[in-house]
C-alpha cells in the first residue's frame, strides 16, 4: 500500500512550487479584479463585484488597447511566420558559408529586447535617425515612424519582426531537417515540380512545426511589453498602447490595482483563447492528414 | 488576566527600550558638547548608512561627485541611486506602497506629489529637526530659502520637503535665427505665433519656429503656463475639471497649432529631452521650457548654439503673463530607520555652499544668498537669463499641476487633449473627454 502511494509523493514538491508561483498569483489576481483598490489615495479596498468588468465595456481606452494588441499581434506574427518559413526553406540546403550566414541571421534573438528597442528608437528618430537619413539620401521623403499614430504600429512591427523572425526560422528549419527523405524521393521519381513538392509535400509536413512556432510567438506578441514601453510608452497619446501597456499604466502610473487586475484577467483569457484556437488548428491539420493517409491505404 | 500580564510585560520592555535609546542619545549628546559648543555635531550618526533615490537631474550631477565629502564629514555611508524621471516616480511610489522600503531620502516635487505623499503618510514631518537646536547646523540658515519654495513643501504648519532648487519656465530663443529673419523677441502670444510662422515659412520649413514638449503628460507642465495666460484653470470653483472651458480650449488649440504648423513633426513623441535636443541642434528658433536647461543650451560640448541663446519671460496672453514656479526638494520616508542621518544629508545637500555651486553651474537656487552672492554676480554667464528668471518668479503662479492626489492620471487626461491638438484632431471633443476622465479621478478621491 505504502509503495503504491509513494509515487504521489515524488511530484509533490514540484506541484507545491507550481502552486505557489503560478496558481496562487492567478487566483489572487482574479480575486483582486473584484475589488476597488486605489493605492494612490490610501489603498483601502472595497469589494465591488463585477463592476470593474462592466466598467471596461464603457472604457474607450480599453477597446483601443484591444485593437492595438490585435493589430500588432497579427502584423508581427504574420510577418514573422512568412519570413521565417521562407528563410528556413532558403537555409534548407547546402551552400558555402551556410553556418556563418545562419549564425548572423540568429543574432537578433540573442540581443536584449530593451537594448534592441533603444537602438531602433534612435534609428527611427525623425530629425536625427539613420533610417530617415537613408530615405532622404535616396530621394524618398522622411517618415514620422514612432511620432505619428499612423506609422507607429508598423514601425513597432518592423522591429518585432527583425528580432523574432529568427526564432520561427530556427524551429521550422529544425523540422525541415528532420523530415524523412522517402516521400521526396518518390515525388522526384513521379516527376513532381519543385513548386508542387513545396506545396503538397514540404509545407504540409512542416505545418505542425509552424503552428507551434506561431503559438510561442503569439503568446509573446499578445503580451508584448518591453519593446513598446521602451520605444513609445504607448504613445503618441494611446496610439500604440496595447493591453499590457495599459495594464502597466493602470497599475503603476495610476495605481488602480483592482482595475489593473481586471485587465490582466482579460489579457490572460485572450492568450488562452488564441492558443486554444491555434491548438485546434494544429489538431485539425493532423486529423486531416490522418484521414487522408487512411483513405490512401 | 494572562493577557493583561502579557501586555504589561510588553509595555515594560518597550518603555525600557525607549529609555535605553534616550539614554544613549543623551550620552552621545554629552560627548558632542565637549567637541562642539553648539550641540550640533556632523558626526552624531557616524557609522549609519542611508539609501537615497534621486531622479536624473542636473542637480544630481553637482552633488554626486561630492558624496564622498559628506561621508568623510559625517561618517555616514550614502548609497545614491539615480533613475530617469518616469521610472523614478514609479519606483518611488511602488517603494512607498510596499510599506517595507529601505529608502531613507528621496527627491520629490512637492507641487507634483506632496498631496499624495502627505495623504498616505509616506513623508516624515521635518519640524522635529528644524525646531531642535541640536539638529540644525548653525550655518544652515533656513530663512535664506525663498518662502514660496519652502512653502510648497508645507502642509498644516509642518515642512515635508526642503527645496533644492526653484525653477520657472522661460522662452529661450536663438538670437542668430531671430536676427537672420528679422524677428524681434515676441512679447505677446500673437507675436509668438507670428514669429514662429515667419521663421518656419521664410526658411522653407528647414528651421522650426518653435519646439515644445508634446508627449502627453510631460507636456502639461509647460502647457499649463499657456492655459493660465489664456485665462484657463485646471479646476473651477466647484472643484470640477475646467480643462474644457473656452479659455482652456483656446490655449490648447494655440499650443497645438504652434507645434503642428511651425514645430517639429515629431512633437507628439517629444518630451523635454527631445525638445531641448532639437533646440540645441539649431533646428528650432525658440523653445518654452524649464529655466534649468540654460546650462544645456549653453554647453559648447553638446550644444551647437551655445553662444547665441537669449531668454525672455512667457509672452503675454489674453489673461497676462502667467508662468509657474516649481521646485524639487528632498524628503525623508516616514518608515526610515535613519531619520537623523537623513536629516544631516538633507542639510548638507541643501546647504548654502552646494546651492551656490549649483547656481554657478546654472541650477536656479531656492536660496536668496546664492542669487545675491558676489561670486555669482561676477561669474554670471548669462545676466539675461538671471534677469528673466527673477522677473518670471515675480509673475509666477505656484500652481502647475492639477490639484488632485492622482496627479499622474489627471495629467495624462489633459495630455491626450494636447496630443489631439498637435495632431489637428477635434480639440473640443478631446478636451471634453479629458475633462470627463479628470472628473472621474476627482470623484474617486
Amino acid at each position: 500500500m505504502v509503495e503504491k502511494r509513494v509515487k504521489y509523493l515524488f511530484p509533490l514538491p514540484a506541484l507545491i512550487v507550481m502552486g505557489i508561483i503560478v496558481i496562487f498569483p492567478i487566483g489572487y489576481n482574479l480575486v483582486l479584479s473584484l475589488y476597488r483598490w486605489n493605492l494612490a489615495s490610501g489603498g483601502h479596498t472595497s469589494f465591488v463585484g463585477l463592476s470593474n468588468y462592466v466598467g471596461l465595456l464603457h472604457d474607450a481606452r480599453f477597446w483601443n488597447s484591444l485593437r492595438v494588441t490585435a493589430l500588432f499581434t497579427t502584423g508581427a506574427l504574420g510577418g514573422e511566420v512568412v519570413l521565417g518559413t521562407l528563410l528556413a526553406l532558403f537555409f534548407h540546403r547546402e551552400f558555402k558559408g551556410k553556418g556563418l550566414v545562419k549564425a548572423i541571421f540568429l543574432f537578433p534573438i540573442a540581443a536584449t529586447p530593451v537594448a534592441v528597442s533603444l537602438i531602433w528608437a534612435m534609428m527611427y528618430n525623425y530629425d536625427l535617425g539613420i533610417i530617415n537619413h537613408m530615405l532622404t539620401s535616396i530621394g524618398l521623403p522622411r517618415s514620422l515612424w514612432l511620432a505619428s499614430p499612423k506609422t507607429v504600429i508598423p514601425a513597432l512591427i518592423i522591429t518585432d519582426v527583425w528580432q523574432w523572425t529568427p526564432l520561427i526560422l530556427l524551429i521550422v528549419l529544425a523540422s525541415l531537417e528532420s523530415l524523412p527523405q522517402d516521400p521526396f524521393e518518390s515525388a522526384h521519381v513521379d516527376g513532381a515540380s519543385p513548386l508542387q513538392v513545396l506545396i503538397y509535400l514540404t509545407l504540409p509536413m512542416v505545418r505542425p512545426a509552424i503552428v507551434v512556432a506561431a503559438m510561442i510567438r503569439s503568446i509573446d506578441a499578445i503580451k508584448t511589453f518591453d519593446l513598446i514601453y521602451v520605444m513609445t510608452q504607448g504613445g503618441p497619446d494611446v496610439a500604440s498602447e496595447n493591453l499590457n501597456i495599459y495594464i502597466f499604466h493602470k497599475g503603476f502610473s495610476y495605481f488602480r490595482m483592482g482595475e489593473a487586475s481586471t485587465l490582466a484577467v482579460v489579457l490572460f483569457m485572450l492568450v488562452l483563447i488564441v492558443n486554444i484556437l491555434l491548438a485546434m488548428l494544429r489538431n485539425a491539420g493532423e486529423g486531416a492528414r490522418r484521414r487522408k493517409g487512411g483513405s490512401a491505404t | 488576566m494572562r493577557r493583561v500580564a502579557l501586555i504589561l510585560l510588553a509595555l515594560t520592555v518597550l518603555s525600557g527600550m525607549a529609555f535605553a535609546n534616550g539614554g544613549q542619545e543623551q550620552s552621545a549628546g554629552n560627548d558632542q558638547a565637549m567637541t562642539a559648543a553648539e550641540g550640533f555635531n556632523w558626526k552624531a550618526f557616524e557609522g549609519e548608512s542611508i539609501n537615497v533615490i534621486v531622479n536624473k537631474h542636473p542637480w544630481v550631477d553637482i552633488i554626486q561627485p561630492k558624496i564622498a565629502e559628506f561621508e568623510k564629514l559625517t561618517g555616514i555611508n550614502v548609497s545614491l541611486d539615480v533613475y530617469p524621471e518616469d521610472q523614478f516616480r514609479t519606483k518611488r511610489t511602488v517603494e512607498m506602497v510596499s510599506g517595507t522600503s529601505v529608502i531613507d531620502v528621496f527627491m520629490m516635487m512637492p507641487g507634483n506629489s506632496l498631496a499624495q505623499y502627505y495623504t498616505n503618510d509616506w513623508v516624515e514631518p521635518l519640524n522635529q529637526f528644524i525646531d531642535n537646536k541640536n539638529m540644525v547646523w548653525p550655518e544652515y540658515d533656513l530663512a535664506d530659502f525663498y518662502p514660496s519654495a519652502l512653502g510648497a513643501g508645507e502642509r498644516d504648519g509642518n515642512n515635508y520637503t526642503v527645496p533644492l532648487l526653484l525653477e520657472t519656465s522661460l522662452l529661450a530663443y536663438n538670437k542668430d535665427i531671430l536676427a537672420k529673419y528679422g524677428v524681434s523677441v515676441p512679447q505677446t502670444m500673437d507675436e509668438l505665433e507670428a514669429a514662429a510662422k515667419t521663421i518656419y515659412e521664410k526658411s522653407n520649413g528647414k528651421t522650426y519656429g518653435i519646439t515644445l514638449r508634446g508627449k502627453k503628460a510631460s507636456a502639461t507642465s509647460q502647457w499649463v503656463d499657456f492655459l493660465h495666460s489664456f485665462g484657463g484653470e485646471w479646476i473651477d470653483d466647484q472643484g470640477n475639471a475646467a480643462i474644457d472651458s473656452p479659455e482652456a480650449i483656446a490655449a490648447t488649440k494655440f499650443y497645438g497649432k504652434l507645434l503642428r504648423e511651425y514645430g517639429p513633426k515629431s512633437a507628439p513623441s517629444n518630451s523635454w529631452y527631445e525638445s531641448i535636443s532639437i533646440f540645441m541642434q539649431g533646428e528650432a528658433a525658440m523653445i518654452y521650457d524649464a529655466s534649468v536647461f540654460r546650462p544645456n543650451y549653453e554647453d559648447p560640448e553638446s550644444s551647437q548654439i551655445a553662444d547665441s541663446v537669449g531668454y525672455a519671460v512667457i509672452p503675454e496672453g489674453p489673461a497676462g503673463r502667467v508662468p509657474h514656479i516649481s521646485n524639487w526638494g528632498l524628503a525623508i520616508y516616514s518608515g526610515s530607520e535613519h531619520k537623523g542621518a537623513s536629516w544631516l544629508f538633507i542639510q548638507w545637500a541643501t546647504s548654502k555652499k552646494i546651492a551656490l555651486e549649483g547656481q554657478l553651474a546654472g541650477i536656479p537656487s531656492a536660496r536668496a544668498s546664492a542669487w545675491n552672492d558676489p561670486e555669482f554676480k561676477k561669474a554670471d554667464p548669462s545676466p539675461e537669463w538671471t534677469e528673466a528668471s527673477k522677473k518670471s518668479y515675480e509673475l509666477a503662479s505656484p500652481i502647475w499641476n492639477p490639484p488632485v492626489i492622482n496627479v499622474g492620471e489627471a495629467r495624462d487626461a489633459a495630455g491626450s487633449a494636447i496630443v489631439a491638438a498637435i495632431l489637428g484632431e477635434d480639440v473640443d471633443t478631446a478636451a471634453r473627454e479629458a475633462a470627463k476622465s479628470m472628473n472621474k479621478v476627482i470623484a474617486d478621491e
